[in-house]
């Protein structure tokens, strides 16, 4: 399918990326390239073939309900530069 | 979808589940006193780079259970998906969910007035974190986020556009309490329910609109009643009613728009490949079958049809499965009426009054056996009985005993009484006399030689009645 | 060796072909089967307290708090773990060429103006030149062990999917990713594998397959053993020089008493590309979802609505390839797309699997060469399109697809670059791998 830039970038905002306008220029024709190319996997015949999530065959892994230990609050909050009072800080959620 | 009624309603709720750990780590769901936020996490559920999430199987068992007590069909697999959104409170920025093939499906719940609202589906997801927004949301600079919930289990059960009021979505928010409890999958006291609901009128054509975020049962009714009234008014003063996302203000006790965008988000499932399939096995669901508990519904059938109770009686008892477990017992030794009775007014009185639960009031169906085989033995009064009973509120105690000990029982019963009274108006002509000339006082007289003669055990009123009885 | 001495000549190596992203010695004190072998950790392994960044700098300074189940196995055996070693960014690419904004891209340790490969670039260059006894814990999702293995001439086994545990791995996709080992010699593939493979019930595609003594196939036997060489591998696209030396290789196993016969794959050589891309980008989109400068990795300040600093974060600190590769996954999973593009590519990848399977029922092991080329200059790689680029993958992308152990082998030398040899098992057949290796050394 014809890829334009208008769809790369309404793909990127979904995706929470803000594309420069050299970056859309860039990626139009690449990834029309790409997606062509891709979809040659029109040609296989899978009408009843089901879908492989995984590669092998993996059924049931269930754990027991028995609580677990818990990180420290220390450790929870270590890897973050925003936090305040023992949670973490995130950006607004209103525009 | 063709609608026939003035207003259409359906309901999207989600309710916790009550296992000992999260759905996808081995986290207490649980919340504990006074806890630091984020310390009932792991890296699981704060979404760190490198985890993985396994399955709690208890889980699927209460799920199943909620399935097969609203009647669905269950899918032969258990399959999740990644519903990818960005917001603060997700930890991996997707939400692990249901998408193709949700585990149960074409369920029914039963209101009061018996008419049947259909389900679509009943599925599994992960809760998101909790956020916090100092000063409001509008004026909130950032926002708090305390991962603590994050990953608790919760059932997503999404009905038809089948109810035709606020009050019918609310009987049915009370009807799944109900089956919530005497599943024993949700946490009554302290569980969260939500609830989304669409709700339209006929004067605008029926345009959808959905009304986010509802919490408690209560609230339903506030909320669409709100709600049901605004778009009425819109159209009556020609204003067309848009298709939208709306959220409810509890506070302030009305619904907002919220913008279209938030409501337009590509979700993109795709099959979680950090899970497997779970294979939904018959003789997993004969398993949970010969687990489920006889429903509120066949119990107030029974209690109707067998028992022959009264009708609100055996409907305030077969709500309450614990209630109802306790009249069940106590009926088997004690005349069902006066079981139903004492059970659904004088049990839950006390209780009310002590403020306690059944189980925290350590009353059991013996007591209540001992202490209404005196009653209908005439061996106490009500009265006694209810003094008796105020006492177990304060703790348990042996209630024979204490009849033994404290003298409290009724001497005999009419036909000795009547021999007793028989002496006393040998005894006492004179009295009987003036009772006979219109001296109603005189017969007292006679009601305490009877006393007397059973030193106190008596009830008084049945000793007058008895002597009226003998005199005419 | 002492560990200054190791530090010294990792550092040396590492400002000479810059192969790690992180020189960081972690000592353990178990005794075992790893007592005095350093282990090189590819960046996308998470180490406690180990910055492990996965060759982004969206994780600039992320200190995990737990380790792998792999590197928790490696410290229960007394392997001592030497850093981080360098990857594409999250194992986007097959020359190492793709790190991340601010990271070194290494340089091949027989010629410097050209790739190691990728994505496990860093692991097999720090192989080929390690003077002290190391063996380099590598991942794969297309190829990323065996293609950098090939050229830069050491060992490299990805394993059957599910044989080693994920956890702690910082996913690319999810249904492809597998950790394995590299090493100088088959010995050492086989010790560490050993170590790591193993059922563990904190990753749900854990396979429980019986513990297998992978050494004791090391100098077995292989006579009677039948072998197909994948006919579409050696043919148009394939530099003719490397056809003859996986020739010479063949003989070799011919003498060995090995049968050897040419197979065909068509569905894996016309389709195993496109649906391996499309899985591949579909999960690593929602993978790299989580990275948001809130809970690790790079922050901002933070400012504006959610929407604006996540996107903030995402734009500023994600190359290129990252950026295309989320939006391919983005696009092809969105509703109106994801029939066509993703439930599709699950279903052919049914098909391919079917392929390979029926395959196995005729043939111990398969054989092709690894690459098509020796490594490519710098220059070469420049002049490559992003599609040109994934291109490069079509051998490899296969056995990944299908979630089939393989390994590279060393197999002789192209204009002095290594040519490696790929051998390609039945699930959970790593140990005839091995065997086919010893035999080749």
């Amino acid at each position: 399918m014809q890829i334009t830039p208008e769809i790369v970038k309404k793909v990127a905002s979904v995706a929470r990326l803000k594309l420069t306008e050299k970056e859309v220029k860039e990626f139009t024709p690449q990834l029309s390239e790409i997606l062509d190319a891709f979809s040659k996997i029109d040609e296989v015949d899978t009408k009843s073939t089901k879908m492989s999530i995984q590669p092998v065959e993996l059924r049931n892994a269930l754990r027991e309900d028995i609580p677990g230990e818990c990180l420290s609050v220390e450790d929870a909050l270590k890897n973050t530069e925003h936090k305040k009072d023992h949670y973490f800080k995130g950006p607004k959620v209103i525009e | 979808m063709k609608f026939s009624g003035d207003v259409v309603v359906g309901l999207e709720i989600h309710v916790e589940l009550n296992s000992e750990t999260k759905l996808f780590c081995s986290c207490p769901r649980k919340e504990k006193e006074n806890e630091l936020p984020n310390s009932r996490c792991c890296p699981t559920c704060l979404g760190m780079p490198g985890s993985k999430p396994v399955l709690n199987k208890a889980v699927i068992d209460f799920a199943l259970k909620l399935c097969l007590a609203m009647k669905c069909k269950i899918a032969p697999e258990l399959i999740f998906s990644r519903k990818s959104y960005f917001y603060p409170d997700l930890a991996k920025n997707y939400q692990v969910t249901q998408y193709e093939l949700p585990l149960g499906s074409e369920g029914e719940v039963a209101l009061s007035s018996g008419k049947k609202v259909g389900l679509t589906r009943i599925h599994l997801e992960e809760d998101p974190a909790s956020l916090v927004h100092n000063g409001g949301v509008q004026q909130s600079a950032s926002v708090l986020v305390d991962y603590n919930r994050s990953g608790n289990p919760l059932a997503e059960i999404v009905t038809k556009p089948e109810m035709n009021s606020a009050d019918e979505a609310r009987d049915f928010m009370k009807q799944l309490i109900t089956i919530l409890g005497y599943l024993e999958v949700f946490d009554v006291n302290n569980g969260i329910i939500k609830a989304d609901a669409n709700v339209s009128v006929k004067e605008s054509g029926y345009s959808r609109v959905e009304v986010k975020n509802i919490t408690g049962f209560k609230e339903i009714e506030r909320a669409l009643n709100y709600e049901i009234a605004r778009q009425k008014r819109d159209v009556s003063e020609g204003k067309t009613i848009a298709v939208e996302t709306r959220g409810w203000d509890a506070d302030k006790g009305l619904t907002y728009s919220l913008r279209s965008k938030e409501s337009e988000e590509d979700y993109g499932y795709i099959i979680d490949p950090d899970l497997i399939v779970t294979e939904i096995t018959p003789d997993w669901i004969d398993r949970i079958n010969a687990e489920m508990p006889e429903l509120a519904t066949e119990k107030l059938k029974k209690f109707l049809d067998d028992h022959g109770i009264e009708e609100t009686t055996a409907q305030v008892l077969s709500k309450d499965k614990k209630l109802a477990e306790m009249y069940e017992a106590v009926s088997s030794k004690v005349d069902s009426s006066l079981a139903s009775k004492w059970i659904r007014r004088e049990l839950p009185r006390v209780l009310n009054y002590q403020k306690k639960t059944l189980e925290e009031s350590g009353i059991t169906s013996e007591h209540m056996i001992s202490l209404l085989t005196l009653i209908s033995g005439e061996k106490i009064t009500e009265k006694i009985g209810q003094q008796l009973i105020n006492k177990l509120g304060e703790g348990p105690y042996d209630v024979l005993d204490y009849v033994k000990k404290e003298g409290l029982s009724v001497v005999a019963g009419e036909s000795e009484l009547e021999i007793l009274c028989g002496e006393a108006i040998q005894e006492a002509p004179q009295a009987i006399e003036e009772y006979k000339s219109g001296k109603e006082k005189a017969l007292n007289y006679v009601v305490g030689i009877v006393m007397r003669k059973t030193k106190g055990q008596a009830k008084p009123d049945v000793v007058m009645k008895v002597l009226k009885k003998l005199i005419d | 060796m002492s560990n200054e001495q190791i530090v010294s000549e990792v550092e040396s190596l590492n400002k000479e072909y810059r192969y790690l992203n992180e020189v960081s010695i972690q000592e353990s004190s178990a005794k075992g089967k790893l007592s005095g072998v350093c282990v090189s950790v590819k960046d996308c392994i998470v180490v406690k307290d180990m910055q492990s960044r996965a060759g982004s700098r969206v994780l600039t300074g992320y200190s995990p708090v737990f380790d792998a189940t792999v590197i928790q196995k490696v410290r229960e055996q007394g392997g001592t773990i030497i850093g981080k070693t360098s990857q594409d960014e999250f194992g986007f690419g097959s020359f190492n060429t793709n790190v991340g904004l601010g990271l070194n891209i290494p340089l091949n340790p027989f010629d410097k103006t050209r790739c190691c490969g990728g994505s496990s670039g860093g692991a097999a260059g720090l192989t080929q030149k390690a003077g002290f006894h190391h063996i380099a814990l590598s991942e794969s999702t297309g190829g990323s062990i065996v293609c950098p293995a090939a050229f830069c001439g050491v060992y490299g086994l990805c394993p059957t999917y599910g044989l080693v545990s994920r956890y702690g791995l910082m996913d690319y996709a999810n249904s492809l990713d597998k950790i394995g080992p590299m090493a100088k010699k088959v010995e050492d593939v086989a010790l560490m594998l050993e170590v790591i493979a193993g059922y563990d019930e904190k990753d749900s595609t854990s396979v429980k397959h019986e513990k297998e003594e992978y050494s004791s196939f090391v100098g077995k036997d292989i006579s009677g053993m039948k072998i197909g060489v994948i006919k579409e591998s050696l043919g148009e696209g394939v530099d003719p020089q490397i056809a003859s030396t996986i020739q010479e290789k063949i003989a070799v196993l011919e003498s060995k008493g090995a049968t050897v016969e040419e197979v065909s794959l068509p569905l894996n050589n016309s389709y195993s590309l496109a649906a391996y891309y499309l899985i591949a980008m579909c999960e690593t989109s929602t993978n790299l979802s989580k990275y948001c400068g809130m809970r690790y990795g790079k922050h901002e300040s933070l400012e504006g609505s959610f929407n604006e600093y996540f996107s903030g974060v995402r734009s500023e600190h994600f190359s290129a390839e990252a950026k295309r590769r989320i939006i391919i996954g983005t696009f092809a999973r969105m509703s109106g797309f994801r029939d066509a593009y993703y439930i599709k590519a699950l279903k052919v990848r049914t098909k391919l699997i079917e392929e390979y399977k029926k395959t196995f029922e005729s043939y111990d092991v398969l054989i092709s060469p690894t690459m098509p080329v020796i490594a490519p200059t710098f220059s070469e790689i420049g002049q490559m399109s992003p599609l040109d680029h994934y291109r490069m993958d079509i051998l490899t992308v296969g056995p990944n697809l299908a979630g089939l152990p393989h390994m590279n082998i060393p197999a002789g030398f192209s204009k002095d670059m290594p040519v490696g040899l790929m051998v390609i098992g039945n699930h959970f057949d790593e140990g005839k791998l091995l065997q086919i290796g010893k035999v080749l050394e």
